[in-house]
């Protein structure tokens, strides 16, 4: 267990009615880059600011860096660096301004030209705050956290709204990170990259945590299936309750919004042979057949029969 | 110690780019003291008051003293019988009655020279007294020296503590700290309302350091604009700046930390940058009118003379006349400055009770 650098247990957060976080367990180790994925509104960003004591919790245990955040806020100020989700710095500052502002906080941070190099903004290092797009206040945010050189490092959703590219050269900054032998705790509401980037992952949904482990695990756990989507125009729901009841399937769901029907299962021959067999003796025409590998979203559908959407922030 | 410093440069910074905030601190006060000089002096703008002589005798020092009177450009003198004239006074025709008795050459005894005015006109009653002190003191150096014995001359009696900027350029000074503490608060504000305060809660850095380092900056501000306001007041309206510079910082700072207090508590209050404008306003608004800073507050109704009385900027201006120009309030220094500080103190302990960081 000393190996872990964050343990929560039984963490409860409520905003009067509202249980942002409604008794979550998880533990992060040493040296690995731990996602927390989850829709907007899920908790993330709660679990994130009562872990840096921002928050206090209503209930239930923090450890980290083996310090209570509540009892010990001085000292692990010291040793983490913290990106929140909507950062507000001084909008009057130069970028190496305030880089500089923070550095003077921490006994042994970062060089400031390296921050600037690895966060993409050296050719703005000389502009206010208040001048920069969200894309590179987002970076900038980032890079103050990590100019403390802690050896934790928290990200709320570092990579949203950022450019595709920008995101690439993000990833890579909290692979170094991670190869500098530093622990990285993210928030993310993208599927990809929690299943890209991390090494081990929870899911959290409505305050709850719904699935833990490495993004290859969860995968396998819930889905040595595959799927099969087929295009829901034409189907009457009279043919839809046949396919319910005459296929083959491990578990059938259909997406109103996308307008598909999907079909997971673990012999996909026999999946297929049904249905087609189905069609034919109906005479329909399916449109739009695809095969695939499950995804953390076919996860997250199975656990919670609701599709996973990626809500505008 | 470093952290102090980083912080506070950041803020000075911060200060200095924020266009509209300068203006506020630095532009406003001064344009301030250009408008008001250019109304307020000049020889057009020469207030004169209008004075009841009672003669109870026609000595030659008694005509003599009827002579320095006449020819002193800031009075305007009625003759007449104590009776018509205290009449008049009662009307509100005379800003104030003098009544001089036979004056004769003996000059061991003492003479009673009453003065009589209406007790809502206190300050002007002041003005108008203490340069009829110096034209009685002159006659008396004179009188009692032995020499030149009646060659009295005016010019040395157009005493410069008359001018009425001299009694506004205190309160423009005491205006410009009312500012810097009230709308100062909203450089915190709008740290707090923006979420900077609290997301530097993830960092080593405490955040009494930035209040520490705001308050700080602002005293220093307060010191600044003391010196832009009197020497300009100085130079260019040749206001006489009586008392030393010292003392005019040290009410300055009272002063400042009272109104830097009182901003504080106020944005306690305050949930927006906008209901915190909203209240600012509320509080400096009427301040500014009622606490006679410039213009004397004699012809207010008396039910509004106890706010006035209990208004920071009341003695705040007090204060600041006295140590400037040497205008003697109704109120001692010592009185000034103790109400200062309590007032520092009250709000103090409001703004702690109600203090959020976020
Ligand atoms: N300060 C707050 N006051 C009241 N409710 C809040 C507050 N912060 C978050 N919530 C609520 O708690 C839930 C979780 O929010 P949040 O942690 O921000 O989710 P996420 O970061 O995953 O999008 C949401 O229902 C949100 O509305
Ligand atoms: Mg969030």
């Amino acid at each position: 267990m000393a190996e872990n650098v964050i343990d929560i247990s039984n963490l409860k957060k409520y905003f009067a009615e509202v249980k942002a976080l409604d008794g979550i367990n998880f533990s992060v180790k040493k040296g690995i880059i731990f996602g927390m994925l989850g829709p907007n509104g899920a908790g993330k960003t709660t679990t994130i600011e009562t872990m840096t004591g921002l928050y206090q919790r209503d209930e239930g245990e923090i450890s980290i860096l083996g310090l209570d955040p509540e009892r010990s806020l001085k000292m692990l100020q010291k040793k983490m660096g913290v990106q929140l989700q909507s950062p507000s710095l001084f909008p009057r500052l130069k970028v190496v301004e305030i880089l500089n502002l923070f550095a003077s906080f921490y006994q042994n941070p970062l060089k400031i030209s390296n921050v600037l190099s690895q966060i993409g903004l050296q050719n703005k290092k000389d502009s206010w705050v208040k001048k920069l797009s969200g894309g590179q206040k987002h970076r900038l945010a980032v890079g103050l956290a990590m100019i403390s050189n802690g050896e934790l490092i928290f990200l709320d959703e570092p990579t949203t709204g950022l450019d595709p590219q920008a995101r690439q050269d993000l990833w890579n900054v909290i692979r170094n990170l991670k190869a500098e032998g530093k622990t990285v705790f993210l928030t993310t509401h993208y599927m990809d990259e929690a299943q890209k980037l991390c090494d081990d992952l929870v899911i959290l949904d409505k305050g709850k945590i719904i699935a833990n482990g490495s993004p290859e695990k969860l995968i396998n756990d819930y889905f040595k299936d595959r799927v099969i989507e087929l295009e829901d125009m034409g189907l009457n729901n009279s043919f839809k309750e046949r396919i319910k009841k005459e296929v083959f399937y491990n578990r059938l769901s259909f997406e109103e919004k996308k307008g598909h029907v999907l079909l997971y299962s673990d012999q996909i021959d026999k999946t297929l042979k049904s249905l087609f067999q189905l069609a034919d003796n109906y005479e329909r025409e399916l449109n739009d057949v695809v095969i695939r590998k499950a995804t953390l979203e076919d996860v997250f559908l199975k656990i919670t029969g609701r599709e996973y959407r990626d809500e505008a922030v | 110690m470093k952290l102090f410093k980083e912080v506070f440069i950041a803020n000075i910074k911060e200060l200095l780019r924020d266009k509209s905030g300068m203006f506020w601190l630095v532009a406003f006060p001064v344009i301030f003291v250009f408008i008001f000089g250019l109304i307020f002096t000049g020889n057009t703008g020469q207030q004169s008051y209008t004075i009841g002589l009672v003669l109870e005798g026609s000595s030659v020092i008694n005509n003599n003293i009827e002579k320095a009177l006449l020819k002193n450009p800031s009075f305007n003198i009625r003759k007449g019988s104590q009776e018509e004239e205290v009449n008049a006074l009662q009307e509100g025709k005379r800003e104030l009655v003098i009544i001089i008795p036979e004056i004769g050459f003996d000059l061991n005894s003492q003479y009673d020279i009453q003065i009589l005015y209406n007790r809502d006109l206190n300050g002007t009653a002041n003005i108008i007294i203490s340069s009829l002190k110096e034209i009685f003191y002159s006659i008396e150096r004179r009188l009692t020296e032995q020499t030149e014995l009646f060659n009295i001359r005016p010019e040395a009696i157009q005493a410069k503590t008359l001018s009425d900027f001299d009694y506004i350029l205190p309160g423009i000074l005491a205006m410009a700290i009312l500012q810097l503490g009230l709308f100062g608060s909203f450089q915190f504000l709008n740290l707090r309302e923006k979420g900077i305060i609290r997301g530097l809660g993830v960092t080593p850095l405490s955040r009494s350091v930035i209040l520490s380092s705001e308050i700080l900056m602002r005293l220093i501000i307060a010191l600044i604009q003391t010196i832009l306001i009197v020497f300009l007041g100085k130079w260019l309206f040749d206001v006489q700046i009586t008392g030393n510079l010292l003392q005019v910082f040290g009410i300055v700072i009272i002063g400042a930390l009272s109104f830097i207090s009182l901003g504080y508590m106020l944005i306690t209050f305050a949930d927006s940058m906008e209901s915190g404008r909203g209240i600012v306003q509320v509080v400096q608004f009427p301040m500014l009118f009622l606490s006679g800073i410039f213009f004397p507050v004699e012809f207010f109704p008396s039910y509004i003379k106890p706010i006035i009385k209990a208004l920071p900027l009341t003695y705040l201006g007090n204060a600041l006349r006295e140590v400037m120009v040497g205008i003697p309030a109704q109120t001692t220094m010592q009185r000034n400055i103790i109400i200062l500080l309590l007032w520092t103190l009250v709000t103090l302990v409001l703004t702690i009770k109600f203090w959020k960081w976020e």
